[in-house]
């Protein structure tokens, strides 16, 4: 038998991966208010990094701090996190796995602010509010747009400074890049709104400045949208279509990218990203926090809380699912875009099964698999493949509660299916914390009265 | 107070979102709360125009006197009005505060407090508004004045049900009505403090119903009927108390025909109110003067339609209580008390002459419903024969009734109900009548154009020309009312109403029967007639 090529590795142009598997960008509210991460991120890190996968993006790291997504994630828009990003490094790397910064800037996705940015809309590409939960925003000026391109470029070097492995551009799902690239919200009449091209400046831009940062020898891939389906408020454009997303690939790879990573949706959550199911009750148990984020939030928070509204969500979730599978929702157009690029190409979206995985990427339509929910659900989940499984015995049912409990709750499993009773469910959310924190006695100065 | 700074750019925004949308939401509070209040309104003018009932008598004559057979829905008048008239009105009411003036009757109720609606008024509260309007009583409920048995210099005025009303003139009780829709005295400013003089004060909202709803819609059906009634009754010499043209309103007011489609001869159709004693051996009798149906129950719903029902309107059930009440009814007996020998030869006059072949005879058990022709009536027209030849009496109530008129009950009243007329037919001369209760029944012929039995008995030109009608005191001696001339100077407090034979439709001519008999037949057959 031939070696099975999950577990063959992958190589970019800067970075060999042991294997085929990545773990996705997915992050829990672990991280101090300042930015700074703690213990606990770097365990959550380390359970994927056991696991055997081959390569860990990390969660949603903001580039600044008025581009944070929801307060509690760790960032790294200044240099004074350099060691703290260094320490998980070294964590991820003990595991034999490589580690991926993914740097980020939420624009007008911005869940929860965080004191920082109570007092100021979010800045975007556009002045529009975000269309589902009304986050107020503000379209970036000119010296803005610089500033932010420099600040992914600083974030850029401390990762290499911190040595993680690569970085990657969170320009799919909604955030900034998306409110740039995305025809369906980017309204501007600069040279940053318009055509395809235009659009799509900021996010050359950026590539051009982090090389110009970094080098042409540091990791650096990119996340896209391949098609923006942002159409979900019904009367919303639909944003961009899949062969201008195959436009945008090709001109990351020729702006200096070493890789792309498919991905779908002009917001997030999005009905196809993560593609499965949607817990109302989680919803109304959750999103409270989020209430006094956007101006629509009290609404929504009437349609998940009130059964007798439901529907109304319901039908404006769903109506973009039918017909779609969940395991590789993403892979006819991670095939477009792989057929347009020469360097690799990683799908997400609902992988699971180890056949289908290896199908894919035998078939050439990727080159590896980013996965989130089902590595959450079993962190090991290579090694049931390993034995020859093909799925874990209690694999990931993508009920997507650990997404919708994630800005209230600690991340983890949230699926009651897949445990005996609640208390077992909350130990095994509690296992992130399962820590032995060397609390010291501060120096005097370094107490601020 | 101060306002508390935002905090967040979302408060920000939305207290611009509400600054901007105030007038909006202050808008839409004020069209739900005008919704709330218009519903609360409305709620409570659905429930008081859905108000519709009236007071149910268990007493039989309680209820022919005072209760609803549906007339008081479309064309009552609000009792609070009823009341006001009187005071609006003094020259039409003779300064009292009741409607005897127009020969209604009053009586005291069973603690002998007196009633504040006569007889022939029944009371309904309809659409939130008590109305009254007639019933049967109206028409067949008079009064004879008897000497006391004991003291005959002392009078007793007895009210019988069911005898003609004799005193009632209905011709100008309705013109009054017509003639007040025109009056200004019915305008809301005079006629609410007159309703508020006359009984407790309208409340405010009580205020804003008669001023905007209740006086306009009184006002416009009496408009309404005065348009389609007065230019017949401008035709009519006036009908006096105790009489009524039947049929000829049927033609203006049910079935709207123009006048100008009716003709002269038929116009005048005055009659006097009958006695309505006894109606179960007149089933399949030819009823109404002229013998126009044969269906008591037929005649009941036609007379009900004349006393203001509709189709709609109509209480089946209140009527047909008085039917079957009535059917049975007898007369008081007659209180004279003739000579027992002189009667028994006026019978065998009687008997003799046929007069019983047409009318049935009296026995001393009371009436007796035998006779050959007894409520038989011309049915066939004969073009040899003119109609009415042979009794001679005035054909105008005759002609009144016509074919055309007779169509149109059968095709439209009642018109798809179990009610629908099938029995009116026309007819070709007076129906020969029972003659039970003759004592009250006066005076006689179908026109009432005869004071007195004695006087039937004369030859036309010695009948009287112009006698006083309205007096219910019994002639002791010729049978009938009181009728002096109308020259003699009128008895004391007696309303008087010159009768003149010479008005059209009013002719005291035909059924010469027994006038050629002896002086002493005559009077035999008098004392016999008197028992009746």
């Amino acid at each position: 038998m031939n070696q099975d090529v999950i577990f063959t590795p992958l190589r970019f142009r800067n970075l060999e991966v042991k294997n085929r598997i990545f773990r996705s960008s997915i992050s829990g509210r672990f991280d101090n208010e300042d930015g700074s991460l703690t213990q606990t991120r770097i365990n959550w890190e380390c359970k994927f990094a056991k696991g055997g996968i081959g390569a860990v993006i990390s969660s949603y790291v903001p580039v600044l701090m008025e581009g944070r997504i929801i307060a509690g994630y760790a960032t790294v828009h200044r240099d004074a996190f350099i060691p703290h990003w260094r320490k998980l490094g070294e964590a991820v790397h003990s595991f034999d796995c490589k580690f991926i910064m993914q740097l980020s800037h939420s624009g007008r996705q911005m869940d929860i602010p965080g004191v920082h940015n109570y007092t100021r809309r979010a800045l975007s590409s556009t002045s529009r509010k975000e269309t589902l939960h009304g986050i107020l925003c503000r379209a970036m000026s000119l010296p803005e747009i610089h500033h932010t391109i420099n600040a992914f470029a600083r974030g850029a070097w401390r990762a290499r400074e911190a040595g993680l492995d690569g970085v990657e551009l969170h320009a799919a799902n909604g955030y900034l890049f998306t409110q740039f690239l995305s025809s369906g919200i980017n309204d501007r009449t600069d040279e940053y709104g318009g055509s395809l091209a235009n659009r799509a400046r900021f996010l050359l831009d950026v590539i051009q400045a982090i090389r110009a940062e970094v080098g042409g020898g540091f990791h650096l891939q990119v996340k896209i949208s391949a098609v923006d389906h942002n159409n979900v408020i019904p009367w919303e454009g639909k944003g961009n279509t899949l062969q201008e997303s195959v436009e945008v690939a090709r001109w990351c790879e020729a702006a200096g990218a070493d890789a792309i990573h498919v991905s779908t949706g002009s917001l997030f959550p999005h009905p196809l990203n993560p593609p499965g199911d949607f817990s109302f009750e989680t919803m109304a148990s959750t999103y409270d926090v989020a209430i006094s984020s956007g101006v629509s939030t009290l609404r929504n928070y009437y349609l998940f809380r009130y059964p007798v509204l439901r529907p109304i969500f319901r039908w404006l979730w769903f109506r973009m699912k039918r017909g779609r599978p969940v395991e590789g929702v993403g892979l006819d157009e991670a095939r477009a875009i792989k057929a347009a690029v020469k360097i690799p190409v990683i799908s997400t979206g609902g992988w699971q099964s180890a056949a289908k995985i290896r199908d894919a990427i035998n078939s050439g339509d990727c080159d590896g698999v980013a996965i989130a929910r089902s590595l959450v659900a079993n962190p090991d989940l290579l090694r049931f493949w390993a034995a020859g499984d093909d799925l874990p015995p209690r694999p990931c049912t993508y009920c997507n509660r650990c997404l919708l409990n994630a800005p209230k709750n600690p991340l983890g499993c949230y699926e009651p299916l897949r445990f005996p009773d609640h208390e077992t469910m909350v130990e095994q959310l509690m296992t992130v914390y399962n820590t032995h924190p060397e609390l010291r006695v501060p120096e005097p100065a370094e107490v601020v009265p | 107070m101060n306002r508390e700074l935002p905090i967040t750019a979302v408060q920000e925004a939305l207290r611009g979102r509400w600054r901007l949308w105030a007038p909006v939401y202050l808008v839409l509070a004020l069209v739900f709360l005008i919704g709330l209040v218009s519903t609360a309104l409305g709620l409570i003018v659905l429930l008081r125009v859905s108000q519709n009932h009236t007071p149910r008598y268990g007493d039989i004559v309680e209820h022919f006197k005072y209760g609803s057979i549906g007339a008081e829905q479309n064309s009552g008048i609000p009792y609070r009005v009823w009341r006001a008239l009187p005071r609006l009105f003094p020259e039409a009411f003779e300064q009292r505060d009741d409607y005897a003036a127009f020969g209604f009757l009053y009586e005291n109720d069973a603690d002998d407090r007196p009633r504040d609606l006569p007889i022939g008024i029944a009371r309904r509260v309809y659409r939130g508004v008590e109305v009254v309007w007639f019933n049967c009583a109206t028409c067949h409920t008079g009064t004879v004045t008897v000497p006391n048995a004991e003291d005959k210099s002392h009078v007793t005025r007895l009210v019988v049900p069911a005898m003609p009303s004799n005193n009632l003139d209905l011709y100008r009780f309705i013109r009054f009505l017509l003639d007040s829709a025109a009056d200004e005295r019915l305008s809301p400013d005079i006629l609410i403090p007159a309703i508020n003089q006359t009984g407790p004060k309208l409340g405010r909202i009580e205020e804003v119903i008669y001023r905007w709803f209740v006086i306009p819609a009184l006002r416009e059906g009496l408009v309404t009927r005065r348009s389609r009634l007065l230019p017949l009754l401008d035709k009519q010499p006036p009908w006096g108390p105790g009489r009524v043209d039947t049929f000829n309103p049927y033609k203006r007011i049910q079935a709207n025909w123009p006048m100008s489609s009716l003709l002269p001869e038929e116009l005048i159709g005055t009659a006097d109110f009958p006695s309505i004693f006894q109606q179960g051996p007149r089933e399949g009798m030819h009823l109404h003067w002229d013998g126009n149906n044969t269906s008591l129950a037929e005649r009941n719903l036609s007379a009900a339609l004349g006393a203001g029902v509709t189709p709609e309107s109509v209480d089946h059930a209140a009527i047909d209580r008085v039917a079957d009440w009535l059917k049975s009814l007898r007369p008081p007996p007659s209180p004279y008390r003739t000579d027992a020998a002189a009667a028994a030869r006026g019978r065998d006059t009687y008997m003799k002459h046929a007069c019983v072949a047409c009318h049935g005879y009296q026995d001393v058990q009371g009436y007796v419903f035998k006779g050959e022709k007894l409520g038989q009536v011309e049915l066939n027209y004969d073009p040899k024969v003119e109609p009415n030849k042979q009794l001679g009496t005035d054909p105008r109530r005759l002609d009144s009734y016509t074919e055309r008129l007779r169509d149109f009950q059968l095709a439209e009243l009642f018109k798809g109900t179990q009610y629908q007329f099938k029995s009116f037919e026309k007819t070709f001369g007076y129906a020969n009548l029972p003659l039970d209760g003759l004592w009250l029944r006066a005076p006689y012929l179908h026109n009432g154009s005869i004071p007195t039995l004695a006087d039937l008995l004369e030859p036309p030109e010695k009948r009287p020309a112009k006698f006083m009608r309205g007096i219910d005191k019994l002639d002791p001696d010729r049978g009938g009312f009181v009728a002096p001339a109308c020259d003699d100077p009128p008895p004391a407090q007696m309303k008087n109403f010159c009768f003149d034979t010479g008005l059209p439709g009013n002719n005291n001519t035909g059924h010469r029967y027994g006038t050629n008999l002896s002086p002493a037949e005559k009077s035999d057959l008098l004392a016999y007639l008197l028992t009746f």
